[in-house]
């Protein structure tokens, strides 16, 4: 069973407090949230039982820091730097939580530190969860001859040959209300036909020396290391890229009709520039706004005839937005504004921009900003930054437009950093693309402007917060932007769609994806035109799901789960895949408080008081706890060991909180 | 949280008779899993004629209720064989055992301790949770766990060089705590007016 009331541990007694504060005054109180106490409240009470205490002992609390969990090195360094003076001050410091927070607060602080509170043991150690069952982690797991039950920690003597004898009735000598693990033992091996066996094993003997210090020690700092490896928190997924990583891009064939959304970006919506009817180029433009700035036009991927103008189902947007039906005659006729514009040389910093805008380009990566407004930045702006870390698993489209598209995607990224004005143009990609680092390096030997960085794989290193903190050692202040240091960040697509845009004169209705997907029949990398619907692919690629399958679009972690194949493809599609179920289990806590999201959130949140605070419906704490500075990234989703959803309970909330303000 | 780290094949062959379903439990997954080695071990056990029938993943096994869930899910599989082979943590492993009674489990890997408490980040820092914090006196470093005889009452004398003669790579806790008591310039007085006996029966609430 499940136990949801587990504490770590408890206050002192008030006899042994007054003796620990004695000769102490000025004190100063941290205490820790607990993790594994019933999750029903934020507060805690033991503080002000402590205060108390203090107070008629006759001492003075000088200050009192509330640190959710405590053992978080990182994250309490910061806290308790925040608190200097009030440290400085105190006389000593007095911390309620388990000895891992008392240990990490006296290593961090330069003074006394008195434990307040004494620790309690459970059982479930070292399991996530807590549980019945117990793990003495001896080294030498004896499970196996044993039918699954342990004999080191359910036998109070540990034995691992047999029973003492000194049981009665199934009872253990030591303790009247323990069972006699040996006899549990030998009724299970009895059911399973193996006491036979059992009996005639060589005696076994226990090596307590397995259970190496320098070992633990090790993979502790291995941990650690990975943890912080270029910022804060994130995973390291199973990424499965094999599986079409060595796939040459290939041309999706023309499907008879497309569906093309009048919102494929961030900011206002298209309107229709065209009607049921109307005879369409390949290229030409049929959705444009001049009603907001922040908008990209959308264009026409085929030619042919427009047969509606109506409510279809968008891959990203939760209901139906507004989409021109196009059936192909499929001639493929050009419209007389797809020509080139001219060479890198040639064209003016404003006309690139305005082609950029015209082309309707938009960031490709997931997000769909449009890529003309990053680059009317109000402040100064130094760098081009191309992010090519493609850091969910299973996507493969940037690194095959890296490979095979390189020359194209650099004179793409010339083309943006001129439009910007800036000098200096960054490519990073993560080091699991050995080849396509080596190819944009050759081509760019003996230029100075343009960098190739190769950064350690992890997720998500493809954040635009997270990738400009590892390259260019900047921090994005909360809720700003890179431009507000002074960063664009463009993605691989993007920037051969600029190249597309330039020297093409082709408006971007065409991207590549990755369809992938452990039991996907033809996996892929498909040049596949805007507009594309999914049924299209999955036709073409044989995909059938399992009953435990999904269809995703993006990657399988931030992609958007599509309960039917209607929708498109748009401008931000960089996948189709085909992963696992989220299993989520409807009985049991949703948040047994473990703190694993909170240790692994890139953006130094704490996801597990969004499931509290969600559930009792208290928005505007939730925004408090930063809620709206969350970039959904799916860590926390991925590690939970509650199985909550805990990004769609960010988006939830989002939501409401933006609309309240509206 | 925990560690842990596969047997090796000499060890496992000869419990692996008969169909045989693999589990390997990806809860704590992510960078806790010894992923390679386990692929590595199951190619070896192929070679030497187990036979792997079939494969299927649970995560957070140490959570009943998923992984009853999981049981259900694969039924056929389990049901199909003649012995599981799990791969999880000594917690996980008895879950599934206790789920399913008349099953022959072999567990596949040896599970390590590892300071931190469960669930949470690995971490330099340990506490074993004996119910009688005594830091106060030893100034924030805790003389159970950073002693590897856990003495309470000051060192044994076996360090050399501030490394513990149990284990060389392996501070001595003392030296620590009286480093620290000199830096802080603390007194140890508190620790010299008594001398103390760990209760035992504390930390067995």
């Amino acid at each position: 069973m499940i136990r949801e009331d587990f504490t770590k541990y408890k206050l002192k007694p008030a006899k042994e407090l007054r003796e620990l504060v004695s000769g102490k005054d000025k004190l100063l109180v941290v205490s820790c949230n607990k993790c594994f106490k019933e999750f029903v409240s934020i507060a805690e009470p033991e503080y002000q039982e402590a205060a108390e205490i203090i107070k008629t002992a006759g001492k003075n609390i000088s200050g009192y820091i509330p640190v959710d969990y405590l053992c978080n090195q990182y994250l309490t360094e910061k806290i308790l730097n925040k608190y200097k003076n009030e440290i400085e001050n105190s006389g000593a410091v007095l911390v309620i939580a388990c000895g891992l927070g008392i240990q990490t607060v006296s290593q961090t602080v330069n003074k006394h530190v008195l434990p307040g509170a004494d620790s309690v043991w459970q059982n479930g150690y070292h399991g996530v969860t807590l549980s019945a069952e117990k793990c003495g982690a001896c080294g030498e797991c004896f499970l196996t001859s044993t039918g699954g039950i342990c004999p080191v920690v359910d036998c109070s003597k540990g034995l691992v040959n047999g029973p003492c004898g000194g049981a009665k009735n199934g009872k253990c000598e030591v303790g009247k209300h323990r069972d006699c693990a040996w006899e549990l033992i030998y009724n299970r091996l009895e059911k399973q036909g193996r006491t036979k066996g059992f009996i005639q094993e060589a005696p076994k003997l226990r090596n307590y020396r397995r259970n190496k210090f320098k070992l633990v020690d090790e993979y502790v700092k291995l941990i650690r290391a990975k943890r912080s490896e270029g910022f804060y928190g994130g995973l390291y997924p199973v990424e499965l890229k094999e599986l079409a990583s060595g796939l040459a891009i290939e041309k999706f064939p023309e499907p008879d009709i497309v569906v093309i959304p009048l919102s494929q970006h961030a900011g206002l919506a298209c309107e229709a520039l065209v009607k049921k009817g109307d005879k369409v180029k390949k290229g030409q433009k049929i959705g444009e706004t001049a009603k907001s700035p922040i908008t990209a036009p959308v264009h026409s991927s085929v030619s042919g005839e427009v047969i509606e103008i109506a409510l279809k189902k968008h891959p990203v947007l939760p209901s139906p937005a507004l989409s021109v039906v196009i059936k192909s005659d499929h001639k493929q006729e050009l419209d007389a504004s797809v020509k080139p514009a001219g060479a890198l040389d040639s064209l003016a910093k404003e006309k690139i921009a305005e082609i950029i805008k015209d082309k309707g380009i938009v960031g490709m990566g997931g997000a769909g900003f449009p890529t003309a407004v990053k680059l009317k930045s109000p402040k100064p702006v130094d760098t081009v930054l191309i992010n090519g870390c493609e850091c969910e698993p299973l996507l493969n489209a940037d690194y095959r437009v890296m490979l095979e598209r390189s020359a194209e995607l650099i004179l793409g990224l010339r083309l943006i950093m001129k439009a910007a004005g800036v000098s200096k143009g960054i490519i990073a990609l993560e080091d699991n693309k050995p080849l396509a680092a080596e190819k944009l390096k050759s081509l760019l030997q003996g230029d100075a402007s343009i960098t190739v960085e190769v950064v350690k794989t992890k997720y998500p290193q493809g954040a635009e917060r997270m990738l400009i903190k590892r390259v260019l050692k900047r921090e994005v202040p909360l809720g700003g932007l890179p431009l507000d240091v002074g960063v664009i960040v463009n993605n691989v697509g993007t920037a051969y769609a600029v190249w597309d845009a330039v020297y093409n004169g082709m408006p971007l209705i065409r991207r590549v994806l990755t369809v992938s997907g452990e039991t996907v029949p033809k996996k892929g990398n498909f040049e596949v035109l805007v507009g594309t619907q999914l049924k299209e692919i999955v036709k073409y690629c044989g995909i059938t799901l399992k009953s435990d399958e999904v269809l995703k679009t993006g990657g399988p972690m931030m992609g958007v789960i599509q309960p039917d194949f209607e929708a498109p493809v748009i401008k931000g599609t960089s996948g189709l895949v085909v992963v696992k179920k989220h299993d989520i289990v409807e009985s049991g806590p949703d948040c047994i408080k473990c703190g694993r999201c909170v240790e692994i959130c890139p953006m130094e949140l704490k996801p597990t008081f969004y499931v509290l605070l969600a559930k009792q419906g208290k928005y505007a704490e939730m925004e408090n706890h930063g809620v709206l500075n969350c970039i959904e990234c799916g860590c926390c989703d991925n590690i939970c060991a509650a199985k909550s959803s805990i990004v769609d309970i960010v988006k939830q909330a989002k939501k409401l909180i933006r609309e309240k303000k509206k | 949280m925990l560690i842990t780290k596969v047997k090796t094949k000499e060890e496992l062959l000869p419990a692996l008779t008969g169909r045989v379903l693999v589990i390997p439990c990806l809860g704590c997954s992510q960078s806790y899993f010894p992923l390679e080695e386990f692929n590595r071990l199951k190619d070896e056990l192929k070679a030497s004629g187990a036979n792997l029938a079939s494969e299927v993943t649970f995560d957070y096994m140490c959570r009943e209720d998923f992984t009853e869930r999981r049981l259900e899910i694969y039924r056929e599989q389990i049901e199909a064989a003649d012995t599981v082979l799990v791969f999880s943590c000594g917690v996980g492993i008895q879950t599934f055992a206790g789920l399913l009674p008349g099953k022959k489990i072999v567990s596949g890997s040896d599970t390590f301790y590892v300071p931190g408490f469960p669930g949470f980040t690995p971490s330099e820092h340990d506490c074993e949770q004996c119910g009688e914090c005594r830091m106060g006196l030893t100034f924030g470093i805790c003389p159970v766990t950073a002693c590897s005889k856990g003495l309470l009452n000051g060192q044994c004398g076996g360090a050399k060089d501030g490394k513990c003669e149990v284990d060389k790579n392996m501070a001595c806790g003392w030296q620590r705590i009286f480093e620290r008591m000199s830096a802080l310039k603390g007194s140890d007085k508190g620790l010299k007016e008594g001398v103390q006996v760990r209760d035992y029966k504390k930390s067995n609430i």
